[in-house]
């Protein structure tokens, strides 16, 4: 073991308030008396140096993809190339208003026009939005989309129900029912849609079955067309999650499977950063029955100028403010132009490789639920650990003192014990033998080191049930909590 | 192609070899033919330096915000940030990492995050925060959802002056949900909410919440909020509040809201042409549960030393699915951490201090503007802090505002729905002084609001 993360003991911006109050903020004028803070904001006082020593060492307590590889599944951790963020900083690019009017602004319409035009050809559907914030944001604008076309149709209160495989990310159902579908899970079979299953399912009451292909569990939906088929013939749609299009660019298209609509992760596949779990970009591709319903404005070409289209009678209109999350826009345009049509092609095939190779080298300590050939990610059960009184838990954390990112675990839920693992296409050959070899010594090690990782971190194992029991969610809670309980040492509190 | 894909000379045949297949095609065997496409027909891939040549050419095409003398504001700031923040940022520790389920490899920003929701529960005076959504207008949305998941009825109140997109994101919200909006309508001389028709609209018992934003949709602070509370009774009510305004404002939660969201750019991040932003939320403890987004919680570890989580994910899509109160997942961490920056440079009291001075340039504004012939500055008569409305008593917003970007002013923003066949209102401009707002763009915005109205006047 080589890895050590940095521990500072931070003391709490919050014990760095002062204990009586500030006096209360200036009268600002015009302003009734009545309306004004009476106390000033409860918040320290620091200088420059105090503030960026704080936030740079709470920095060196993460990890990121710049120190350490991420097997996290479904999630695409890929490098996040700096060209993107020297770009996204530009004044022409961050230094734009939303409110300014369109002639001053022809420079960032044009970036969002050529992403989509390079999306619809990535996505083989006509149409697309760049207005989601996030991928789970898109996938409930694309149902309220399909429920405006069923309206439309005058079959809103029939077609009230949205079908997924038990193996669909959590946010399909959640956006599914936000929009005001029930959901109804079909079973999978060896990790597939179970098409007999599926077709049981279907009937006059069907809006939309979502699915994402290749599924969570890393396979490839080789019965698609039949699905698409038995959907549509049912008068449903289909609706992609493109959450794992990572495998598939320059292979297959969501249009070409016969999906109606799709969503992308523009910080998955097209490498905008995590940023710590956001922001994210969101794409929405529609085919031409849906396409009519996509957000508002459209950005059109008119000659050499673009517009923002407003006239649009049947979209469903705004789902944010703006349109959509132009930074990371700019940095997917950068990455998908440097990539061109070979270059995307390459990364799906070779993310692809990067997972069969890893699959197979690890599916010597772990067994693999599913046939092995996969797509860009690959399950392992970790039951077997149980004989020893080891949870797949315990050996996610033991990874994490490897210096290397645990992998998704405990989903998809139809496996025991389950990780779901994915290092994409610019992880090389050496960097997954390193993954490989720290998983080796973890699997291998003691139950007493598994239950005792991880120990290179900032902190050791974190007690999160008490998290959950006693919600401590901001400095004042801390507070009253320190106040109340009379052994400071099993209290949190700064150190 | 670029160097973001390991390519040594053996790499790929390596891999290959191991695998034992001849050609990475075997790999994708269990696609369909029919299903499979020939080309993607995009252009071929470029290297780096003609990527950066091409969008500099295309950005090149954007006059940013610095070639002009800007009042634009509404939920979106052009404030300046000081540089400590993006550096901050920057740290690709922070940006290139992962959503902390990983707890014990992700303190740096799982404290940040707790950070975060500690600031926004101070200014809101409220009691728990979440660790960011969207941006404010979904969170107004999330708001809604909120509300009828803690009180019964159909229909939810908000004013007839939010602004349009804001509108139009709620009723979203409310149709998946089989909800309803009913518009309050506005004082004309005052733009404040009628607290009558309040009263009427609870009349129906079928009212489950209201919302308010502060400053209002014309940049007003609306006194009224303040006796808000006490006409809803147990009816919840949201606010909707810029967090610069909070630094000087009562918190809130001290005159009653329930829920209070707001739009956290300003607060650390360029406009970028309208994304990335910051949803912010907070709630009542009571409601805790039913809270939308991730939410981070202080606990010890092993050793009983300090240590942060996710917690109460039982709320979340991945755990409860179609149950979930939110089917948010990737949310804005990265620029929730600018917020808190932000704030802890510039400081409790720099941050009221520069509240004061943008509202001290905005009654210089108004009323040199009040002082054009033909504009009525500020059109309504109620506070105001760095934003307020003018209306135009002829021409149109979109030629008035077209005139003064020929001097390089932005004059504001128009108030209308720019979607076709909804009504022509009056020709109303929200304007926003701002931090970089100087007298001389106050003397070219008056100068050029004279020569435009005195044109339009020409024009009739």
């Amino acid at each position: 073991m080589t890895f050590r993360q940095a521990r500072w003991d931070e003391p709490n911006v919050w014990d760095l308030i002062p204990d009586a109050p500030e006096a209360p903020p200036p009268a600002v004028p015009g302003i009734p008396e009545r309306l004004r803070r009476r106390e000033a904001v409860r918040w320290p006082e620091l200088s420059e140096l105090e503030v960026v020593r704080h936030y740079t060492r709470l920095s060196q307590m993460n990890f990121g993809i710049d120190t350490s590889s991420y097997a996290l599944g479904s999630c695409t951790m890929k490098y996040n190339p700096k060209v993107s963020e020297l770009l996204a900083r530009r004044k022409g690019a961050a230094e734009l208003h939303p409110g300014q009017p369109e002639a001053t602004v022809q420079g960032a319409l044009e970036i969002f026009w050529r992403l989509e035009k390079i999306l619809t050809k990535v996505t083989g559907l006509p149409e697309v939005s760049l207005q989601p914030a996030a991928g789970a944001h898109g996938e409930y604008a694309a149902l309220l989309m399909v429920r405006a076309y069923f309206r439309d149709k005058g079959l809103l209160g029939q077609r009230s129900e949205v079908l997924l495989p038990d193996t669909a990310h959590g946010t399909n159902p959640a956006s599914a029912a936000m929009a005001g579908f029930t959901t109804r899970e079909i079973p999978s079979k060896d990790g597939c849609v179970d098409l007999a299953a599926l077709r049981a399912a279907v009937n006059d009451r069907t809006a939309c079955f979502m699915l994402t292909n290749p599924n969570t569990a890393g396979l490839f939906e080789s019965d698609i067309l039949e699905i698409t088929e038995t959907v549509h013939a049912a008068g449903g749609m289909l609706y992609y999650d493109g959450a794992n299009l990572n495998a598939i660019m320059g292979i297959t298209t969501p249009g070409r499977m016969g999906f109606d609509v799709a969503h992308l992760n523009l910080h998955k596949t097209f490498a905008t950063p995590h940023g710590g779990g956001g922001p994210g970009a969101g794409v929405l591709a529609a085919g031409e029955r849906l396409a009519p319903y996509l957000p508002i404005p459209r950005i059109v070409k008119t000659g050499r100028k673009f517009h923002l289209d407003y006239d649009r009678p049947k979209s469903i209109g705004k789902i944010k403010t703006a349109y959509g999350n132009f930074g990371l826009d700019l940095r997917a345009y950068a990455f998908a132009i440097s990539h061109g049509e070979e270059g995307l092609r390459h990364v799906s095939r070779r993310a692809v490789l990067n997972s069969n190779y890893l699959g197979k080298k690890l599916g010597a300590y772990l067994p693999r639920p599913f046939r092995t050939l996969v797509k860009h990610e690959f399950v392992l059960s970790g039951a077997p650990l149980k004989e020893r009184g080891v949870r797949t838990l315990d050996l996610a954390k033991r990874l994490l003192d490897e210096g290397v990112h645990a992998p998704t675990i405990y989903f998809p839920s139809l496996v025991e014990e389950s990780l779901m693992i994915e290092l994409p296409e610019t992880e090389s050959k050496w960097a997954l033998d390193e993954f490989a070899a720290a998983f080796e010594r973890a699997v291998h090690d003691t139950p007493e080191n598994l239950h005792a990782a991880p120990r290179n971190l900032s902190v050791s194992r974190i007690d999160e049930v008490r998290a959950a029991r006693m919600p401590l969610l901001s400095w004042k809670d801390l507070r009253a909590a320190t106040a109340k309980v009379e052994t400071p040492s099993t209290v949190p509190s700064s150190t | 192609m670029p160097r973001w894909i390991s390519d040594e000379p053996g790499e790929e045949a390596a891999l290959l070899e191991y695998l034992g297949i001849p050609s990475v095609d075997a790999l994708f065997a269990d696609v369909p033919k029919k299903a499979r496409i020939g080309r993607i027909g995009i252009a071929a891939g470029l290297e780096e330096p003609d990527v950066v040549a091409h969008i500099d050419k295309i950005l090149d095409r954007n006059r940013p915000l610095s070639k002009f003398s800007s009042f634009l504001g509404g939920r979106i700031s052009t404030r300046y940030s000081p540089a400590a923040v993006d550096s901050i940022l920057s740290r690709s520790e922070f940006f290139t990492s992962y959503t902390p389920y990983q707890a014990e490899a992700s303190q740096g920003m799982l404290r940040a995050l707790f950070e975060f929701q500690s600031l926004w529960v101070e200014l809101t005076g409220l009691d728990v925060a979440n660790a960011s959504l969207y941006d404010g207008a979904t969170a107004s949305g999330e708001a809604l959802l909120l509300c009828r998941r803690i009180h019964e009825g159909k229909k939810f109140l908000l004013p007839a002056s939010l602004p349009w997109e804001e509108k139009s994101v709620l009723a979203n919200y409310a149709s998946g949900a089989g909800l309803t909006l009913e518009e309050v309508p506005f004082d004309p001389r005052t733009g404040r909410l009628e607290l009558d028709a309040v009263r009427q609209a609870l009349g129906g018992h079928d009212v489950f919440g209201l919302l308010a934003d502060l400053p209002n949709g014309f940049g007003h602070v609306d006194e009224g909020l303040w006796d808000l509370k006490g006409i809803l009774g147990d009816v919840p009510l949201v606010v909707s509040a810029d967090p610069l305004a909070l630094t000087v404002l009562e918190p809130p939660g001290s005159f009653g809201a329930d829920v209070v969201v707001g739009e956290g750019q300003g607060f650390g991040i360029p406009p970028s042409f309208g994304g990335p932003l910051l949803g912010l939320f907070a709630c009542r403890k009571e409601h805790l549960r039913s809270a939308p987004g991730r939410i981070v919680g202080a606990t010890v570890d092993s050793e009983g030393r300090p240590a942060f989580a996710l917690t109460l994910q039982t709320r979340e899509q991945h755990i409860r699915r179609s149950r979930a109160t939110s089917n948010i997942c990737t949310n804005q961490s990265l620029i929730a951490l600018a917020f808190v920056v932000y704030a802890s440079l510039v400081g409790p009291r720099g941050l009221a201090n520069l509240q004061t001075s943008i509202a001290e340039k905005a009654r210089t504004l108004a009323s040199a503007l009040g002082s054009v012939e033909g504009i009525h500055s500020p059109r309504f008569d109620s506070p105001y802090l760095g934003e307020f409305t003018i209306e135009l008593k002829h021409g149109t917003a979109d030629g008035f505002l077209d005139r003064l970007r020929r001097r390089k002013v932005l004059g504001g923003i128009p108030l209308a729905d720019p979607r076709p066949g909804t009504p022509v209102g009056p020709a109303r401009i929200l304007v926003a002084a701002t931090d970089a707002t100087t007298d001389r763009d106050i003397q070219k915005y008056v100068k050029g609001a004279r020569t435009a109205m005195a044109s339009v006047g020409g024009d009739r």
